[in-house]
Formats: C-alpha cells, structure tokens, sequence
C-alpha cells in the first residue's frame, strides 16, 4: 500500500527531551528549544512509537492499536494526520 | 548617585542609589536589622532618579531604573519612595535572578519544613505569611520562594512585608508600631503599609527549609480544599515563576522535583482566621 | 488499576486505559510561555475590562465609581476589554479607543479604583509595576 512519496515521521531523538509524567498529562522539556509543553495523550505515546524508527502515518495508526489498544474510529487517520502536524510544528516530531 | 544604601535580603545583595535623601533614610529606618552584602558585594543595583532634571525639585517624583529596566514604567512620586525602590528589587530579582527557580510566593517554615502560598495578586498570601509568622511559623518571604534547583530547597527571601489595604489594619492591630513603616496612601496598588518580619526571621535569612506543602489560596469565598492535578500545579507553577522559561532544563528539573514531590491543594478563605485553620489542618495533615 | 498476579494472563490491553486520538480540531498540546513579560511591550499586551464581567450590567460614574444601570451623566460598560497600551496613554491623558472624553475619563476613574482580585487589576498594576 505505501507509496514511495509517502511522508515518514521520526521523534527527535529520545536523549532531547526531559519527560516529567503529571496525571493525564505529560511535561516534556525539549532540549533543541529550551520550551516545555504539556501533553495529552496520545503524544506520549506517539513519541515512544517514533523514537529510533521513522514510521508513515499509516504504520503509525497501526503500531498505536496494536501497542497502546488505540480506538479506531473514521476519523482516526485524520486525527493522528493532525497531531503530527501539531508536533512536527513546535519540532518535537521531524517529517522526513 | 549622591545618597545610597547597602542591605543583604536572604541570599541577594541589593545596592540603592537615590537622588533624593528621604527614601534612603526610609530605608534605612525599614532595614535596620538586616545585615549588608557579603564584602560589600551587591548583586543588583536599583537607582531612583527625576525623570528629568526639573522633577528633582518640582512635584518630584521617582523613575526606577537599575540594571533590567521597564524604559514605560511610570513614576511614582517622592513620597513613595520606598515602594519604588522595593518594585526596583523585585523586577531585579525577578530578571536577573539565575541561581534560583523564582516563584512569586509568599513561604513559612515550621520542623525545618516550608509551606509555600502562591497565587495572584489578591489572594491574601502575604496577609497569610506575615500573619503565620507572628504564631510560630518562621516567616521566609511575602513576595518571593527561591527554590535551589540542586538540593530542591527553598530559600528565604524575607524582605519587610507589603501590608495593602484591608490587611494593614489586621496587622497593626496585633503588633507595636515599631514594626511599621509609615503608611503609603494612595499608591498604584492601594494605601500600602510595610511591616518588619520578627527578628528571628531576619536572623535566619540564609536558613533553606525543604517544601513540604504548597498552597494555592483564594481570598473571599467559603472555606474549601480542593485537590489539583500534577498537571494543574504544574503550570500554574511556571506562571508564578518569573524566571521558569530563562532557566532552561534546570527550571523544568526542579519544577518537575517540586510538582512530583510536594503535595499540592487550593484553598478558598472568607478570612484570614479561616485561613490559619485550614492551613494548620492540612498542614497537620500532609507533613 | 494495578493488576494483581492472578490476572497476567488476561488478554486485553495492558494499558490503564484505552487510547484515543482525540476530536478533530482538539489540540493535545500547551507550551508554557514566560510568565513575566520580558519587555515592557509584552506587559502592555495585557486587558482591563470595564467594568469587571460580573458586574458587567452596572454603569460606570463618572469619578468611575459602579451605579445602577441607566443613571443620568452615567456610561454603559465598553463592550470589549481595553489593551493595556491604552490604557496607559489614557492614563497618561489620551482618551480610550472608541469613547468620548468624558466617557474615557470616566472608564480612566474606575480603572483607578481597581482592587486587588478585581478583573484588570494586575493587569493595571503591571502598568505601573514589574509584576
């Protein structure tokens, strides 16, 4: 199914991020930027997924489910479509 | 500057140089039972200076400047002096302070322990501190809680504390005068009254106390505790900091080390009698 | 919910909770920003409105003093919080964006009076202060 012009995505790697778990949120200091943001899930789990292996949006979905029992809805590729766009903007995912 | 004065606050130096003798001799009279800087060695230095040459003498009136400035600030005038050069130490510390997390927060310590209040303005915090300091609590500051990022210990910062309004009364009420300042009228913050922490408290300035509770209190309604989330206490925290973000990882460590090891509550107060009582039962309850 | 060791072979998800992504259009992610403006231009971004939102059907005097609606020589509250810039050359002796000059010193009068815990009041204090 994937096709070669198919977008991957990567974590910036693991060692450039400080996480501080809360309650249902997750504090995470990025290192490159010296910003800290709190996160929802699935971020976490996101990052954990594209640390150390750059993954499409597709294999993503699929490594969510099958790693963190992620609900898929219609809407669900969209979604992630959107969290990674959110992410890849303040960097803490690169597209490459 | 042709008038100046030297006090150590907790862990900070502060030189003050005027143009004017009266806020130095106010000062000094506010100050008397602080010690000066180490070797004479101030870390910050705040001047009061006419804004122009003319306002030295007509309706004279006091432009903060020092070493981190707000070039829009306004003047205040002669008589307020002292205020003027207490926002010149606060906006110091709450710039170029780099040793410490900076939290806007009043603190007490009781075992060695601190209990930490911050809110906004308004929250009756400094009210609460200097009220806690005079019934066997050590008062440790009213404006600001230095927090050491290494030992995660919170340093006293135990300037006079800023009575406003309402709280001026509660206070002059229990103590003698000679732990007063004149009172300030009319300030842009309401009439203002400084008070003098006890003795002991200024004696034990660089005395750390380790956080053991904080509090998020809320002046004016019914008397309730409510839990926070960590993640709640966590950004209210970098918001009551003023220097979280210039520190870098070092303030995400020890804010992470404060929020994961502190328990934290928000409190509601109708007054300040209230408050004491809500404080020593949960104090009694989490320490 | 902490599982015991009786139930390790259960086989559905081990996570606390079953993940979701969350609605279209959320955002899933709050960045802390300084808290304390480091330049005065940051600070006069902040808003004072008048009056405070509870009390947003009384009227404001003109020594800025809150009175019952529709009292003579009064003004009804500004529909939108004013920037703390403005405020400032108000303050200053300019008149507020979209006011007239006794309104403007009217809304001037009550934004003087503010109190500790009032709607705009930090804001108006960090006018004049470094907080």
């Amino acid at each position: 199914m994937r096709r070669d012009v198919e977008a991957l995505y990567a974590a910036d790697p693991r060692t450039g991020f400080r996480i501080c778990p809360l309650d249902s949120l997750t504090a995470y200091y990025h290192r490159r930027s010296g910003v800290t943001h709190v996160v929802a899930d699935p971020v976490p789990q996101i990052l954990t997924a594209l640390h150390g292996t750059p993954l499409s949006l597709e294999a993503l979905l699929a490594h969510l489910v099958a790693a963190d029992g992620l609900i898929i809805t219609e809407d669900s590729k969209a979604a992630l479509a959107e969290r990674l766009e959110e992410l890849c903007t303040i960097g803490l995912v690169l597209r490459i | 500057m042709k008038h100046h004065f030297s006090v150590a606050v907790g862990p900070t130096g502060f030189r003050i140089g005027a143009a004017w003798r009266a806020p130095i001799a106010a000062l000094e009279q506010l100050y008397a039972a602080y010690p000066k800087p180490e070797e004479g060695l101030a870390d910050f230095t705040v001047r009061l200076e006419p804004q122009t040459r003319l306002r030295l003498w007509l309706r004279p009136s006091v432009a903060i400047n020092g070493d981190f400035m707000l070039p829009d600030a306004l003047p205040l005038p002669l008589a307020q002096g002292v205020l003027a050069a207490e926002m010149g130490m606060n906006l110091q510390m709450a710039m170029g302070q780099r040793h410490f997390l900076l939290l806007h927060a009043s603190s007490v310590e009781r075992d060695g322990k601190a209990l930490i209040l911050t809110g906004e303005s308004g929250s009756g915090k400094s009210t609460l501190s200097a009220l806690l300091g005079e019934r066997g609590w050590r008062f440790m500051g009213d404006e600001f809680a230095l927090i050491d990022p290494v030992s995660g210990l919170a340093y006293p910062f135990p300037r006079p504390i800023s009575l406003k309004n309402e709280a001026i009364a509660v206070m002059t009420d229990a103590l003698p005068a000679d732990r007063f300042g004149p009172l300030l009228p009319g300030t842009p913050k309401g009439d203002i009254r400084h008070m003098i922490p006890a003795f002991s408290a200024i004696a034990a300035m660089s005395v750390p106390a380790r956080p053991a509770l904080i509090l998020f209190p809320r002046f004016g309604y019914a008397a309730d505790v409510r839990d926070m989330g960590g993640s709640e206490v966590f950004v209210r925290l970098t918001q009551a900091s003023t220097n979280y973000v210039a520190l870098g990882e070092r303030g995400f460590d020890a804010l992470s080390n404060l929020v994961t090891q502190v328990p934290a509550r928000a409190i509601d107060y109708p007054d300040t009698e209230n408050a004491v009582a809500l404080v020593e039962k949960l104090w009694a309850e989490y320490t | 919910m902490a599982q015991s060791p009786e139930n390790k072979d259960i086989t559905a998800p081990t996570r606390r909770h079953l993940l979701q992504l969350g609605a279209l259009g959320a955002t899933a992610v709050v960045t802390v920003r300084p808290a304390l403006a480091q330049t005065a231009g940051s600070i006069l971004k902040c808003e004072i409105p008048v009056p405070d939102p509870a009390r947003s059907a009384q009227y404001i005097a003109a020594d800025g003093r809150l009175v019952a609606p529709g009292t003579p020589g009064a003004f009804a509250g500004a529909y939108r919080p004013f920037k703390g810039e403005d405020v400032k050359r108000a303050l200053a002796g300019g008149t507020l964006p979209g006011t007239s000059a006794t309104q403007s010193q009217a809304y001037v009068n009550y934004i003087r009076r503010l109190q500790a815990g009032q709607s705009g009041f930090t804001c108006y204090a960090s006018l004049q202060m470094p907080r």
